[in-house]
Parts: C-alpha cells; sequence; structure tokens
C-alpha cells in the first residue's frame, strides 16, 4: 500500500470513530507488551517480551481521560514514564499486589516468579527485590499468577493445574497447595473472593478451590465436549460481586461461549456462538474478560487484531450465532501487504469507567478507547 | 584533559525556558534564548550573571543559535542583546528569522500595553537585534570564525525549527532544540546524520513521554468542531498567521469533503496573503505532500474555506472561523470572541500557548467572567477547547535520533537527575553511552577525547618501519621514539637527531653505572663466562655476546667483572648502560644482585 493510500485509510477510519468513540487514545511503545496490569487508579504497568532482556514501565495515564468539568481545558494526552526497571528475560505475566507497591512476573519460559519494587515518588526505578520458585520447571511453559486481595502479599500461581501453589511474596514460602487434580496446562488463575479461586485449564476443566482447606478441589468440565481434541478453553469469572452472583464465561477456541453461575456449573445460564476468525498464528494472548462496570458484558481478544464486546444478556440457551456489541479494529487498520499481521496481545478494562479499555497489540501500540454504545 | 562543559541557566526545577551555555574547545556559545512564560518579573530572563556579574556578555559568547520561533527559546533574545548587551553574530534559519520578529511583537506588546509592565524591550529593541542575526541554510557549514563552525539540520516541529551541529577542531556538540521523530500533515520528521558527536543535548520530557500520535488530537479536534457545527453553533479558532492554520484549514477541508458538510469555513484575508507569501519564501521547509500541493496551486485556494468579511461573524447558523491573533488578546479574533462568546452552543478552541495578561490566557484558566474595554463584563458561556498540536519527539522518538547521530555522550536538561535513574540506565545500557543530566544553573563536564592530528617526518616514519622484523600489523600499535614539536598552530613528529639540530642543540647521552657484589669462587673470565651463561639463557630475544675483550654486552649494557683485592672470591660486577636501556639495566643489576644460580658450567 502507497503511503499516501496507507495515510487515506487511516484518515478514513478516524473519521468514523468521531461517531463510535467518546475518547480515543493512540499511543507507540518501542516495544510491544504482552501485559497491561493496573497498579494504581491512574498508573498501569507495561513490560517487553524480548528473550534477552525487556523493560518493565509504569506508566501514568493522560491527564484528559480523567479531567471531568474541566476536560476541555486540559490538553495532556501522553502517557508520562514514571518508573522504569530492566529485566533479564521476557514478561508474559505481571500482576500488582494489591495495597502494595510489589509486583510479580513470569517470563513464560519456566514457571518461577520474579519479584519487583516499583518504588515510590522520589525514585524512578523499579528494582528486583527477589523470586518465588515455581514448583515443576518445565520448558516452554510459564506460570498464571493471580494476586490475593487481602492485607497479606500473597500470589497464586502455577503453570498447569497440579502444581498451583500461593506463596508469600516476601518469604517465598508456599502456604497452599491445589489439591489433587489433573495435569492440565492453565489458561488462567482468578481469585473470585479473599480465598475462592478458579484455575482455568486449556481443555475447558476448571478446578474452584478455596485456599483455606486442603479438600479436593471442585471440577467442572466444559459443558460440552468437544468433538475435536485440539480446542482450546479459556475462562474468566466475574468479580466484585459475591461468590454467590458471581458468573463465569467460558470460551473456545471454535468461537463457543457458555455462561454459567459458579455455584452452578453444570448448566450454561446462557451460550452463544461468537464469531471468531483466527488470525494470529499462536493463541497464548486470547483473554476473555467481564466487564467490571458494564452489566453483562465481555471482553474477547487475541484471536486477531481487534477487541470485540458482546452483551451477553441477549444470549439465549440455544446455540446461537452472537454479533458483537462493538469492535475495536483500530489496531489493524491499515496494513501495507507485506507486514504480519497485528495480533491482539491484551487488554484491560478501566475499573470504574463503564466503556473504557486499554489495548495492546504486537507491533507495540497500545490503545485507551472508550466506545459510544450505539 | 580536554572537556566540554555544559550548563543550562535557570534556577531550580523551572522547565519554561531554554537557554543552555556550552564551552568546547575554548568557545561559548548561547543555544537558544528563552522567556519563561510563567514569571511576570525578572525571573522570566535567564539568569546571565553566571556568564558575567554585570556588563555586557559580548566578549564571553563567541555565538549565540536560536532553534525555533517559539518565545520560550526566544523570547529573552532582544532582552539580552539589547538590554544586558551583546554584539556578537545572532545565529538562526531563515523562517525563524522571519518569524521571530513577528512574534517578539506581539508578545511585547501584550506585556507593554495590556499589563503595563516598564521593564521590558521595545520594538526599536527587536529590531536593532534582529540586525545582529546570520541566517543559516539546512545543511550547510557555517565558519562562525577560524575554529568555530555550526551547521543546522531540519527538526520538524514547526517552520523553520532547526536542530544545530556545533564543532571546535575535532570536538563536536549537537544541540536538539524541540524536534519530532514522525512526520505530520505539513512538517517532515527531524534527521541527522551520523556525526558522532561527543555530547548530543536533548529535553529530559521528551524521553519520560509516550505521545498520543496526531491523528488522535486531530480526531479530538475534529470531533468538537462537528459536534458544534452539528448543534448550530460556530466555532472560532484563533491563529497565529503560521503553520498551526495552514495545518488545520488541511484538516477540515479534508473532513468536510469526505463528510459532505455544508457549514461555512472562513479564513481572515490578512491571514492568508501573509501565510502564502511565508509559504512561498519557505517551501522546503514543509514536507513533501505540502510542497506538491502548492505548486499544483494556490495553498489556499480550498473549495469549502473562504475569505472572511467582519459582517459574517453576525450571520445566524454554523460557522468555523479562522482569525487572527491567536491568543485572543486584540483585533479580529478577539471582536468575534466578544459577539460569540454569551452563547453556550458555540465553541473557541485555542490551539496553542496563550501569554499571561491575554484573554485567551484567562479562559484557558477557567475564567467565565472577564472584564472587557469600557468596564463591561462578557459573560463567556461558550465551550473553551485547549489543544496542543505541537509535533514532540516522545522515548521512542529520542532513542531513534540517538541512533541516528551515534553521539558518544548523552545530556538532557530540564529534568530532575534524582527521578531519572531509570533513563540514565536505558541510554547507558543500549547505547553504552554516559547520560548527563545537570540541574540548571548546574555545570555538567564532558571529558572528550578528540584525535589530535600530528603531521610524521618522512624519515622518521621510514625508520621507525625499518625496525622489527616481521611485517607491520596496521592494529597492533607500536612505540616508537620521537619528538613532538609544536610550531605554529601545527604539531609534526621528528626524530630526536632532527629536532636537536632545528633546535640547535648538541645531543647529550647518558650512562648509568652499578656494581654488584658476588661471591664466586672462580677466576674472572670463568664468572664472567657463567654471568654470561646465565644471562643467556634468562634473556631470551635479547641479543647477548660475549666479546673476547672481557665483557659481556647485553644491547647497549656493558658488564665487566673484577675481584676487590682483598679476597678473589668476591667479585665485583660492573654494570654499564644508556638512559635508553634503562629498563633492562635496572632488571639485570636486580638479577644479578641475586647471585649466580648453582649449577652453571
Amino acid at each position: 500500500m502507497e503511503e499516501t493510500e496507507f495515510a487515506d485509510v487511516l484518515d478514513e477510519w478516524f473519521i468514523e470513530t468521531l461517531k463510535t468513540y467518546k475518547d480515543l487514545y493512540v499511543y507507540q511503545l518501542e516495544n510491544p507488551t504482552q501485559v497491561i496490569e493496573w497498579t494504581s487508579e491512574k498508573n498501569i504497568c507495561v513490560a517487553g517480551n524480548s528473550l534477552s532482556k525487556s523493560e518493565i514501565l509504569e506508566l501514568h495515564l493522560p491527564q484528559r481521560l480523567f479531567a471531568q468539568e474541566i476536560k476541555g481545558l486540559c490538553t495532556e494526552r501522553d502517557f508520562k514514564v514514571v518508573r522504569g526497571g530492566f529485566t533479564d528475560g521476557p514478561v508474559c505475566c505481571l500482576v500488582h499486589v494489591p495495597g502494595t507497591r510489589c509486583a510479580v512476573t513470569n517470563d513464560g519460559l519456566t514457571s518461577d516468579l520474579q519479584v519487583w519494587d516499583l518504588g515510590s515518588d522520589d525514585r524512578d526505578v523499579i528494582r528486583r527485590t527477589g523470586g518465588i520458585r515455581g514448583s515443576r520447571n518445565v520448558a516452554g511453559s510459564g506460570s498464571r499468577i493471580a494476586a490475593q486481595p487481602s492485607s497479606q502479599p500473597q500470589v497464586l500461581h502455577g503453570a498447569w493445574s497440579s502444581d498451583v501453589q500461593l506463596s508469600n511474596v516476601t518469604s517465598g514460602q508456599t502456604l497452599y497447595k491445589l489439591g489433587p487434580t489433573s495435569a492440565d496446562p492453565l489458561t488462567s488463575l482468578q481469585f473470585v473472593s479473599n480465598c475462592v479461586f478458579l484455575a482455568s485449564c486449556c481443555n475447558g476443566n476448571i478446578y474452584i478451590a478455596d485456599t483455606r482447606t486442603s479438600a479436593a478441589p471442585q471440577l467442572s468440565p466444559p459443558l460440552q465436549s468437544s468433538p475435536c481434541d485440539s480446542v482450546l478453553w479459556w475462562a474468566d469469572a466475574s468479580s466484585g460481586l459475591e461468590p454467590c452472583c458471581c458468573r463465569v464465561i467460558r470460551l473456545s477456541s471454535s468461537g463457543h461461549a457458555t455462561v454459567s453461575d459458579l455455584r452452578n456449573q453444570k448448566e450454561a445460564v446462557s451460550q452463544a456462538q461468537l464469531n471468531i476468525k483466527t488470525r494470529c498464528c499462536c493463541l497464548n494472548h486470547v483473554r476473555v474478560s467481564w466487564a467490571p462496570a458494564l452489566d453483562n458484558c465481555v471482553a474477547v481478544s487475541g484471536f486477531d487484531g481487534a477487541v470485540q464486546i458482546y452483551n451477553t444478556s441477549c444470549w439465549g440457551t440455544a446455540l446461537l450465532e452472537a454479533q458483537p456489541l462493538f469492535q475495536h479494529c483500530g489496531h489493524a487498520i491499515a496494513l501495507r501487504s507485506n507486514d504480519v499481521p497485528v495480533c491482539i496481545t491484551s487488554h484491560v478494562w478501566h475499573p470504574e469507567r463503564p466503556r473504557t479499555l486499554l489495548s495492546a497489540a504486537s507491533d507495540g501500540s497500545v490503545h485507551v478507547w472508550d466506545w459510544v454504545d450505539s | 584533559m580536554p572537556e566540554i562543559k555544559v550548563t543550562p541557566l535557570g534556577a531550580g526545577q523551572d522547565v519554561g525556558r531554554s537557554c543552555i551555555l556550552v564551552s568546547i574547545g575554548g568557545k561559548n556559545i548561547m543555544l537558544d534564548c528563552g522567556m519563561h512564560m510563567g514569571y511576570n518579573d525578572d525571573r522570566r530572563f535567564p539568569d546571565f550573571s553566571y556568564i558575567i556579574q554585570n556588563g555586557r556578555l559580548t566578549d564571553f559568547l563567541d555565538c549565540v543559535i536560536i532553534s525555533h520561533f517559539h518565545l520560550d527559546h526566544c523570547g529573552a533574545l532582544p532582552y539580552m542583546s539589547e538590554m544586558v548587551g551583546y554584539d556578537g553574530p545572532i545565529y538562526m534559519t531563515h523562517p525563524t528569522k522571519a518569524i521571530c520578529p513577528i512574534l517578539l511583537e506581539d508578545f511585547r506588546k501584550i506585556t507593554v500595553d495590556k499589563k503595563g509592565e516598564t521593564n521590558f524591550f521595545t520594538s526599536q529593541m527587536i529590531k536593532d537585534c534582529m540586525k545582529k542575526v546570520v541566517p543559516l541554510n539546512l545543511h550547510q557549514t557555517v565558519q562562525v570564525d577560524d575554529e568555530l563552525e555550526i551547521k543546522a539540520y531540519y527538526a520538524g516541529h514547526v517552520l523553520g525549527a532547526a536542530m544545530v551541529h556545533i564543532k571546535v577542531g575535532s570536538e563536536s556538540v549537537v544541540y536538539t532544540g524541540d524536534y519530532n521523530m514522525t512526520p505530520d500533515r505539513h512538517l517532515g520528521a527531524a534527521w541527522i546524520d551520523k556525526c558522532r558527536p561527543d555530547i548530543l543535548i536533548s529535553e529530559s520530557t521528551y524521553a519520560t513521554t509516550i505521545r498520543d500520535s496526531k491523528r488522535c488530537r486531530e480526531r479530538d479536534f475534529l470531533k468538537k468542531v462537528h459536534e458544534t457545527i452539528e448543534r448550530g453553533g460556530k466555532v472560532l479558532i484563533p491563529v497565529f498567521a503560521l503553520g498551526r492554520a495552514q495545518e488545520l484549514c488541511i484538516l477540515l477541508e479534508t473532513f468536510w469533503e469526505r463528510m459532505n458538510l455544508k457549514a461555512p469555513i472562513y479564513f481572515s484575508t490578512g491571514l492568508t496573503e501573509k501565510a502564502n507569501h511565508y509559504y512561498k519564501l519557505f517551501i522546503t521547509w514543509t514536507n513533501q505532500k505540502i510542497r506538491k500541493t502548492f505548486v499544483q496551486r494556490n495553498m489556499f485556494e480550498f473549495k469549502h474555506i473562504k475569505a472572511f468579511d467582519r459582517s459574517y461573524a453576525d450571520n445566524p447558523g454554523p460557522m468555523v472561523v479562522f482569525a487572527t491573533p491567536g491568543m485572543l488578546h486584540a483585533g479580529q479574533s478577539l471582536q468575534i470572541f466578544k459577539k460569540w462568546a454569551g452563547n453556550e452552543k458555540n465553541m473557541v478552541i485555542m490551539p496553542g500557548y496563550c501569554v499571561q495578561g491575554t484573554i485567551g490566557h484567562k479562559i484557558l484558566n477557567g475564567q467565565r467572567k472577564l472584564e472587557v474595554e469600557g468596564r463591561a463584563t462578557l459573560d463567556v458561556k461558550l465551550q473553551v477547547e485547549y489543544m496542543s498540536f505541537s509535533a514532540h519527539a516522545d522515548a521512542k522518538g529520542i532513542m531513534q535520533l540517538i541512533r541516528m547521530a551515534e553521539p558518544r555522550n548523552m545530556l538532557l536538561v530540564h529534568g530532575e537527575a534524582v527521578k531519572m535513574e531509570f533513563l540514565k540506565g536505558k541510554i547507558e545500557q543500549e547505547f553504552s553511552i554516559d547520560c548527563y543530566m545537570p540541574a540548571n544553573g548546574e555545570t555538567a563536564t564532558v571529558t572528550t577525547n578528540p584525535s589530535v592530528p600530528v603531521d610524521i617526518s618522512l624519515n622518521l616514519l621510514k625508520r621507525e618501519m625499518a625496525l622489527g622484523g616481521s611485517l607491520p600489523d596496521p592494529k597492533k600499535p607500536r612505540s616508537m621514539h620521537g619528538t613532538l614539536i609544536m610550531k605554529d598552530n601545527s604539531l609534526k613528529l621528528v626524530s630526536s637527531e632532527q629536532a636537536l639540530k632545528e633546535l640547535g642543540l648538541n645531543e647529550h647521552q647518558l650512562r648509568f653505572t652499578c656494581r654488584v657484589q658476588l661471591q664466586d669462587p672462580h677466576s674472572d673470565s670463568d664468572t664472567l663466562h657463567r654471568i654470561y651463561t646465565h644471562l643467556k639463557s634468562v634473556l631470551k630475544g635479547y641479543t647477548t655476546q660475549h666479546l673476547p675483550d672481557g665483557t659481556v654486552i647485553v644491547e647497549s649494557i656493558v658488564i665487566k667483572v673484577s675481584s676487590t683485592p682483598e679476597d678473589a672470591n668476591t667479585k665485583v660486577i660492573l654494570l654499564s648502560w644508556s638512559y635508553q636501556d634503562e629498563d633492562l639495566g635496572s632488571f639485570l643489576s636486580a638479577l644479578l644482585k641475586k647471585g649466580l644460580p648453582s649449577g652453571l658450567c
């Protein structure tokens, strides 16, 4: 595509966005990130994924995003790099331990974790303060991490369902180990309350366990066994509410999505066939997440260069095709013919603003967008 | 050690102005001379007492270089040259020279006429200052004097902005001023060759920012304009005659065309003429696309944008108007503002910074009631939007620039060193160069390693090349003996003999003598022979000879043996060597002091 054509396509898209987005910010990082993690109300962490050496950056969101009444008078639209640190390898997973200035990372190559001090106002360096050993070192398989929402700095981690453990971040001490499970690779770990968590496996199994007991976890297999073994599964549980109102969404790589009640995993409350066309060469970055401030909405990304928003309240019990409520295609808008297809590597919802998301892609772009409900 | 000193003038942490002093190779250069827009008193001027407590600066500065026409880079220039006093050359690009005086005059008018200030430069001072300006062309080396040369590079950012390369002898510095690395609608991106300066000086804010794309800012602008038009409101965009206005016009034209919009867009006539005039002059400073457009047709023959007539301001219905001046401090834009301010459906979009004292500055600070002439109050009900379109580089951009220029050291100004450890580490790690961060008023001293060109006499070269059997290895340094003569600013290396001849001196020889006592129950000649055998085995690679006249010779060292009169077994070894063989001589005397090893035949 010629330079002028490229510019024209971009212009077209931007003009379209006048009606479809309330706010749109587009940034280009030096290196692509696989992680976007909130570290405070206005700060996020991103990190590089180069094999030899990467950076972890803590970025302060643009002022204009937060300015309410005087928004028009605030011209500041840029990210500020407030802190940075260097890692010895890629960062595939980064979790902030709530209530602290501590973050835990995993490099996606082993199951060991690195512990970081995100620093404070008077210093701009993010320092490695220690590590936590994973229980099994399997090459090529990284750990998932979840921070326990309690006063103790503890994280749940593991690469396989059989080696999930809860460790104290400062001492590295293992406080809990997930009881007997089959050994399935994990796609996510998530706390739904202070002690109850979900370990979602890529074969569709979800284990529900409680860190206070050593009893065997509850196993919830996928609701419909898939004919094809190579189908992968991801899951997310809605948070912030009592566990009794918690819902779980499961998504397969063939686009089959089901919503069920956490306490009754045997039945699907609703389901839908999502319109997913895989364009990415690998599905390591698939993410499905419930909106924290927009009822019944989920975001799906990682199959191609777009982030899709679905409203699950329109889904019924029969398996029908569902159309996304909204699609953010900005990352892959104008591709030149010899360009590698762009894939979304991560997305997060803003914790309070109902329609604001941040998304990152394999070309190093990071977008902050607030879409309009048509 | 040769060094370059860099001092950003200013106090504490203030970042509002640029004025940097560089001392290189005995020359003193001032880079930019900005005004701090946040202060009303003398703090807005750079503190020149750093250079000299009282008096004119002419003798202390070899030149002043201004990077571009923004007031935080040139606002204090007339004060410096006419009120403090400087008569030397002031360098800037042609567009900067053309635009600076206009901005300075505007600024002066606002400050003096509107705010009634007295300690400020006059119109005449601006004119006198500009008389000292020597314009620069891009990529053209200019000799400031015999030793100092400067060259300007394209910086993007605004019309006429330049990055400057300064060279004295084999030391050099590049100052970036403000620049950007991504081209936009009317300006290209900064570019510099692999000039490998000793220091690259830039702003630390670039390195700690990740910039929102230009298109997003433009989108915001279009959205605001569109929303206002849709509800039947009017949009006023106060602009300075050059630069931003053209860019925004191109943007609106494209948008109007695409969306098939009918609302009229107007452009003050005064703007059109001036803009055309300047663009014709400085067409090489814009980007490729603009140049093509300009060549094809007149810059301002837009389909949807027409010339404004003051009566149009009263027309009903939506419209967009570009009017001067840019800070709403007088003239047409202020008139229109007064008419439209009372209606909340309307909007004013300020595309740039407004100086204190102007209406623009007041409304950007949230003031909703303004005092206008005749003590009347103006209720500001229209929407006020502040949008910055300035193209600046960011963290990614600064790394790109470092890769382009390959400096030996990096220097960032206007940052808090304490809070920039990560950035410093990043630059040091990625490029293996030092990163300096002097605070305002603090001097950073950078040691350079300049190469010193020296001529070598042919004879000496031939002689040195003849020594040593094997072929010379170009990669392996070799030490040689010669004399460096510095005469009339040139340096040459000659052989010692030639130097002595030139200086008319006699050569003196220096010989050392040392006596070592040794117990050895042999005859003198046998002892000598034993010494010879010993030395021969130890000193491999040296020419050790046992001469028939009763001496052992190693290089130039002569060894003789005699016995003491009291005891035939107590030998006295006499060593004598010339100054050139000092090392070997000392080594041998120490060796022989240890005695001869047993088992020698």
